[in-house]
């Protein structure tokens, strides 16, 4: 069968962006044949649970045939992350950092930030990310929040509120913003906390418009009521 | 094909076979799941009885609800807030993790305990600090019973507290 360039292309950038399980033979058409090997070892965790025995050690085989390839890392840090092993998991995701920053720097820095409330460390890894990639920085893992939103809450949480304000406006004026679910409810409690009551308004009714949940009514009461 | 050639193909398949058995020297070995918190007689207290087997006991997040405490969230902070004694001049920081079993009665044992600086690199904190979150964290109430499917289960359940200079700013989950 000939091989088409697009279908390698599909391939090349279904595996540089994707964080769920590769496609092993990508690195099979792009010669790279250990790393095909070890992705192909990393199949085998297909049925078991992350935690498992058989999830780990088949992810201990696919390191053992390719230590320089992140994705096996971080797939064996989510059990330590999720049990709250926090010096395990450092050790396995640095390590998927390591091998490849751009597909996992914007994963560790919101993980910082959700499972260990790291502010500075979270700020670090999507500032470190923003300056290695020149397309969008994407999301937070479970999709909830861009990575500069997170951003601008870890500096609200250092106490930076200017500063997490200034990264919100400018994030919603860029070409590649879409709105989030809590969006405006956090850009209005910013405003509120800074002493910005109309802004603070038009944002909780612009959070009501897009989704109304009860924290934009919760804290546009609050602001009428100031 | 010759009866040579096909002695040749089935020595070299038996090769390869026993080089895909063979185990890595670097790798780990694991228990059931990763954190599982056998029992240790020499510090585990032995009326703490789980209700079914230890290989059946889930995380506190398989049944998708959350931490399950009477009171929710705030009242494991308030406790804390109200029970936790910061040392004096302590310039200790970082993270500690202390993770136990809540079983179907919820009842609390098998408490580990693990401690980190600010770099996520493990680190001891001073007796005044580590101890009397263990402490307190054996002593906390309220732990919900969880089912899965309708059946009652025993779960893995932690707390990780962020400590600054001493002073506890942040619990989690």
């Amino acid at each position: 069968m000939r091989k088409s360039p697009f279908l390698f292309f599909f391939l090349f950038v279904s595996l540089q962006n994707g964080i769920s399980q590769p496609n092993c033979l990508a690195f099979q058409y792009a010669g790279e044949e250990t790393k095909y090997l070890s992705c192909l070892e990393t199949e085998k965790c297909a049925g078991h649970y992350q935690f498992s025995r058989e999830f780990q050690t088949h992810l201990d085989h696919a390191i053992a045939l390719d230590s320089t390839w992140g994705y096996p890392y971080r797939a064996k840090s989510v059990a330590y992350l999720k049990s709250g092993e926090f010096i395990r998991w450092k050790q396995l995701v640095d390590k998927a950092v390591l091998y490849n920053p751009a597909d996992n720097l914007g994963y560790r820095g919101w993980c910082r930030y959700q499972f260990f409330r790291d502010y500075t460390g979270a700020i670090a890894d999507i500032e470190k990310l923003e300056t290695i990639v020149n397309y969008d920085i994407g999301y937070s893992v479970n999709g909830d929040y861009h990575l500069k939103v997170a951003k601008a809450l870890c500096y609200k949480a250092l106490n930076q509120k200017e500063k997490a304000i200034e990264i919100i406006e400018a994030h919603f004026l860029s070409e590649e913003y879409f709105p989030g679910n809590y969006d405006y409810l956090h850009l209005g409690v910013l405003y509120l906390e800074t002493g910005q009551s109309e802004k603070a308004q038009e944002a909780f009714l612009l959070q009501q418009e897009r989704n109304p949940i009860a924290e934009s009514h919760y804290y546009l009461a609050i602001d009428y009521f100031q | 094909m010759s009866r040579i050639s096909l002695l040749k193909c089935i020595a070299v398949l038996g090769l390869l076979a026993s080089c895909r058995s063979e185990k890595p020297a670097t790798l780990e070995e694991y228990p059931r799941w990763v954190g599982d918190i056998g029992f240790d007689s020499n510090l585990d207290d032995p009326a703490f009885q789980l209700c079914k087997d230890d290989y059946r006991a889930k995380q506190y997040f398989n049944m998708n609800e959350g931490v399950q405490f009477e009171g929710e969230k705030p009242a494991i902070d308030t406790y804390f807030k109200n029970a936790y004694k910061k040392p004096e001049n302590s310039n200790q920081s970082g993270l500690i993790r202390i993770r136990f079993m809540v079983n179907c009665k919820g009842e609390t044992g098998r408490f580990r305990l693990i401690s980190s600086n600010n770099e996520y690199q493990s680190m001891a904190f001073s007796e005044e600090i580590s101890t009397q979150l263990l402490e307190l964290t054996k002593g906390l109430e309220g732990w919900k019973p969880l089912k899965m499917n309708s059946l009652e289960v025993d779960y893995y359940q932690y707390l990780i507290f962020r400590i600054e200079k001493g002073e506890i700013i942040e619990i989690l989950p």
